[in-house]
C-alpha cells in the first residue's frame, strides 16, 4: 500500500484529512505497548492520544508523519497492527523507534502523560500538597522500615585532603590520612598522571 | 519604592537573585541608591504553582538558547542548557537550598590539584579565610540550618534511605544540611510545611529567596528602584572606556536607557556573558571587558547526575523538602580514586512528571515504565561535585539564529572532561553502594539534567590575562563595571554554589560602598 503523504504538499487542501476512528484505536494501542502499565486505565492513554491528534492537527509536518507513520505500522505488522500481540507489537515499534513518527508520540507522552491525575493516582503520587497543609502532619517522615537516622553533622574531624599514599584496605571513607603542606605537595604529579590516563583513555 | 530617573547616573544591578538582589539590598541599607533591572516578571510567593510543567511554564527561562558540544544535552534537550529562573529573585525561587561552603584547597586548585591536562585551573585571587566572615553573614542571612544556632531539619522518607545506607557503608559526614529552609520560625518567616515543592516556587515563604528577605528589605530602605520584566541588552560606556548606562527592553519590547555610574552584572552565567558580549564596541571589539579573551569561556556546571534506587517497600520521597540531606566524605580532595576534586551526594525528588522526562531521556517500553511504576517505592540522590574549567566550554553568540527581538540566542558548548567522567562514574558507584546496603532492589543512573549550577564564564583572576574580574569582582578592564554572581567563580568547588554567591555579593558591596564613599568610583 502506499502512504498518504511524504512531504509538504503544494497545495494545502492536498492534507486536509481527519484521522479516523481506527487510526485513534491505533495510537491508543501503541501507547499501550510503549507505555506498558498494567495498573493504568484507559483514560491516560485515551487522553494522550488525543492530545497527540490535537498537535498533530496544528503541525503540517506532525500530521503528515503520524499518518505516514500509521500506515506504515500497518505494513509492518503485515496487515493490522492492532492484531498484534504485545511482544510482536514491540518488535514493530522497534522498528520505528527512531523516526520522526515514532520520536513525536514519544516524546509527547513523556511530557505530557505523567501529569495526569488518574496516574498518579496508579503510581502512589499525591500531586498538589501546599493546599493541604504539606506533608508535615501528613506523613513525611513515616518510612518505618529503617532506623532513624542522625540528623546533625558527624563531630568526627573532616579530612578534606587526603594523600594519595597507597590506602590500606578496608578503610573507611574519610579515614584519616596524613594532611597538610607535606601531603599536598604530592598532589600534581598524581593528579596530572590521572587525567592524562583518562584524556588517552578517552581520545 | 524609589523611582530613579532614567537620566540619572545611577547604580545599576542587572539581576535580582542571589547575587545581584543580595548587592541591592547591601547598599540600599548603606544608604546607595540602586536601580534593579530584573527580565522576568514579580511573581509572589502565593502565584507558585505545585504542578512542576505548569511551574516550569511560569517561572524558568524560556528564551531559546541552542547547544554544541559532546554532552548530552545537546541531543535531548537542545534548546534548554540549563534550568534557571526569569523572575523576581532569579533561581533563589527555585533553588533547593544547599549550603555547604567552600573548602579552602578549593581556592587554591592549580596548586593544590596541580596541572590538569585539557583543564584551566586557576587559584582564586581570594581565600576561604578572606571569604569566611562573609559566608558567616550569608549563613545567618539565609537561615541556614546547622549554622549560628539554626536547629536541624528533621529526617524525611528520602533521607531515612540515604543516611540508612550512608551509615552502613562507612560513610560518617551526612546531616540534614546546612540547608537555607527554616526548620523553626526565624527571621520573620514560618517554618517548613513539608510540602515536596522547591523547585516549583516555595508557597510557604519558608525558604531563603532574594524575593522573601534582601528585595522587600532594600524596597523598605526606600532607596529600590525594581524593574520586573526588564531585559538588558547592551552597557554602554564613553569614551573613557567606563560604563554609562545599560540599554533595556520593556515587557512590550519598548527599548530604555538607564544612566549608570556603575553597573553590576548578575545574570547568571549564561546570560551575563552573553550581555558583555552583546555590548562589543569599536573600544571593545571582542566584548566589553573581554581583554583577557575569557568572557564567556571556563563556563562551569558541576559534574552531576541522579541515582534513583528502588526498593520492595514504600518510601515517598515525595513528601518534605526536597534536598534536605547530604553525604559530604565525598567531598574531600582524594586522587587515589582516580579524579581530583570531590563530590557531594544530596538527596532529591521529582515528580513522576519530571521524572519521566529526566530519568532516562530517549526510553521507552518496560525498562522505562517499570522504573515509573515503582515510583512510589523509589529513593534519588543528586551527584554535584567540580568539574573542571576548560577554555573550550563556553557561551557564545550564536550567530545563525535570534530571538525574538532580534537579539542573538547564546550558544553554550559543553564537553565532559575526563576527570568529570571519572568522578561521575565513582559517584554512580558509591550511590549504588549506599542504596544496596538498605535493601535497594536495582538502582538506574540518570544522566545530568539541564544545568541548574552555571558557573565560571567572567572568572576571577589575579592577573587580567588569565580572567574577566578582579578580586572584587570589577573587571580588569572596565573601572566602573562589576560581575556579581557565580560567573565570578575561578573554579566551581564541589559545593551548591548559591551561599558563595551571596557571600562574594555581601564582600562586593562592602568594596562598593567604600569606593562610592570616597568617591573612587
Amino acid at each position: 500500500m502506499g502512504y498518504p503523504e511524504k512531504y509538504p504538499a503544494k497545495y494545502p487542501q492536498l492534507n486536509e484529512m481527519e484521522f479516523t476512528d481506527t487510526a485513534r484505536q491505533i495510537l491508543i494501542r501503541i501507547l499501550r505497548v510503549a507505555f506498558p502499565h498494567e495498573g493504568f486505565p484507559d483514560g491516560p492513554y485515551e487522553r494522550q492520544a488525543d492530545q497527540i491528534f490535537e498537535l498533530a492537527n496544528e503541525s503540517t509536518w506532525f500530521r503528515i508523519k503520524l499518518t505516514q507513520g500509521i500506515a506504515t505500522l500497518n505494513d509492518l505488522a503485515g496487515g493490522s497492527f492492532l492484531g498484534l500481540d504485545d511482544q510482536s507489537a514491540t518488535k514493530v515499534l522497534k522498528h520505528v523507534e527512531h523516526t520522526d513518527f515514532f520520536g513525536f508520540i514519544r516524546r509527547t507522552t513523556i511530557l505530557n502523560m505523567y501529569e495526569d491525575e488518574a496516574v498518579w493516582e496508579v503510581l502512589g503520587y499525591e500531586g498538589p500538597s501546599f493546599d493541604k497543609g504539606g506533608y508535615v502532619d501528613r506523613g513525611f517522615n513515616d518510612l518505618d522500615w529503617l532506623p532513624d537516622p542522625r540528623v546533625e553533622e558527624s563531630q568526627e574531624e573532616f579530612v578534606e585532603i587526603v594523600s594519595d599514599l597507597p590506602v590500606t584496605s578496608g578503610a573507611a571513607p574519610g579515614t584519616d590520612q596524613p594532611t597538610g603542606d607535606a601531603a599536598r605537595s604530592s598532589h600534581p604529579g598524581v593528579a596530572s598522571t590521572t587525567a592524562d590516563q583518562n584524556l588517552t583513555e578517552d581520545n | 519604592m524609589a523611582q530613579i530617573s532614567q537620566d540619572e547616573a545611577s547604580v545599576v544591578i542587572i539581576g535580582s537573585g542571589a547575587g545581584g538582589g543580595t548587592l541591592a539590598y547591601e547598599l540600599t541599607r548603606a544608604g546607595i541608591p540602586v536601580v534593579v533591572l530584573e527580565a522576568g516578571p514579580h511573581l509572589r510567593n502565593e502565584d507558585y504553582m505545585n504542578l512542576e510543567w505548569e511551574a516550569f511554564n511560569q517561572m524558568a527561562w524560556l528564551d531559546p538558547r541552542t547547544t554544541s558540544g559532546s554532552w548530552r544535552i545537546a541531543t535531548d534537550f537542545p534548546n534548554l542548557p540549563a534550568w534557571l529562573v526569569k523572575a523576581v529573585g532569579g533561581t533563589t525561587t527555585h533553588w533547593s537550598g544547599a549550603t555547604p561552603r567552600f573548602k579552602a584547597h578549593e581556592f587554591r586548585t592549580r596548586s593544590v590539584y596541580g596541572r590538569v591536562e585539557g583543564a584551566n585551573l586557576l587559584d582564586w585571587p581570594i581565600t576561604l579565610e578572606e571569604l569566611a566572615p562573609y559566608y558567616d553573614r550569608a549563613e545567618k542571612a539565609m537561615g541556614s540550618t546547622h549554622r549560628h544556632g539554626r536547629p536541624p531539619l528533621p529526617a524525611n522518607n528520602n533521607y531515612k534511605v540515604l543516611a540508612g545506607g550512608a551509615e552502613k557503608v562507612g560513610y560518617r559526614h551526612y546531616a540534614t544540611g546546612p540547608y537555607a529552609t527554616n526548620a523553626e520560625p526565624y527571621d520573620g518567616r514560618p517554618a517548613t510545611v513539608q510540602d515536596g515543592f522547591n523547585f516549583q516556587g516555595d508557597k510557604n515563604g519558608s525558604k531563603w529567596s532574594t524575593l522573601v528577605r534582601e528585595l522587600p528589605r532594600a524596597g523598605e530602605t526606600g532607596l529600590l528602584d525594581l524593574r520586573p520584566e526588564s531585559q538588558a541588552v547592551q552597557i554602554t560606556h564613553g569614551k573613557d572606556g567606563k560604563v554609562d548606562a545599560v540599554i533595556y527592553l520593556d515587557s512590550e519590547g519598548n527599548l530604555h536607557r538607564q544612566a549608570a555610574k556603575v553597573v553590576c552584572v548578575a545574570g547568571n552565567s549564561i546570560e551575563t556573558p552573553r550581555l558583555l558580549l552583546m555590548s562589543a564596541s569599536s573600544l571593545f571589539p571582542d566584548g566589553l571587558a573581554n581583554s583577557s579573551g575569557q568572557v564567556g569561556r571556563n563556563y562551569m556546571r558541576h559534574t552531576t547526575g541522579s541515582v534513583y534506587a528502588r526498593f520492595e517497600k514504600e518510601v515517598r520521597m515525595y513528601r518534605g523538602e526536597t534536598m534536605s540531606g547530604l553525604i559530604a566524605d565525598e567531598s574531600r580532595h582524594d586522587p587515589s580514586r582516580g579524579f581530583v576534586g570531590g563530590y557531594y551526594l544530596q538527596m532529591i525528588s521529582l515528580g513522576p512528571a519530571f521524572l519521566a522526562s529526566f530519568i532516562e531521556p530517549g526510553a521507552w517500553g518496560k525498562e522505562f515504565t517499570e522504573l515509573m511504576d515503582a515510583y512510589s517505592r523509589t529513593a534519588g540522590l543528586w551527584i554535584v561535585g567540580e568539574d573542571m574549567p576548560q577554555e573550550t566550554n563556553r557561551v557564545t553568540l550564536n550567530s545563525t539564529v535570534q530571538d525574538r527581538h532580534g537579539l542573538p540566542v547564546p550558544d553554550v558548548h559543553f564537553d565532559d572532561h575526563a576527570n568529570d567522567v571519572a568522578m561521575r562514574e565513582h559517584a554512580y558507584a558509591q550511590s549504588d553502594r549506599v542504596y544496596e546496603a538498605v535493601g535497594a532492589l536495582g538502582t538506574h543512573h540518570t544522566p545530568p539534567y539541564p544545568s541548574t549550577h552555571n558557573l565560571g564564564t567572567s572568572r576571577m583572576s589575579e592577573r587580567p590575562e588569565d580572567g574577566v574580574t578582579d578580586r572584587w569582582g570589577r573587571t580588569h578592564d572596565v573601572p566602573n563595571l562589576f560581575v556579581s554572581d557565580g560567573s565570578l567563580f575561578t573554579t566551581g568547588a564541589a559545593a551548591n554554589p548559591t551561599l558563595t554567591i551571596v557571600a562574594l555579593a555581601i564582600r562586593q558591596a562592602e568594596f562598593l560602598v567604600e569606593q562610592l564613599r570616597t568617591g573612587a568610583l
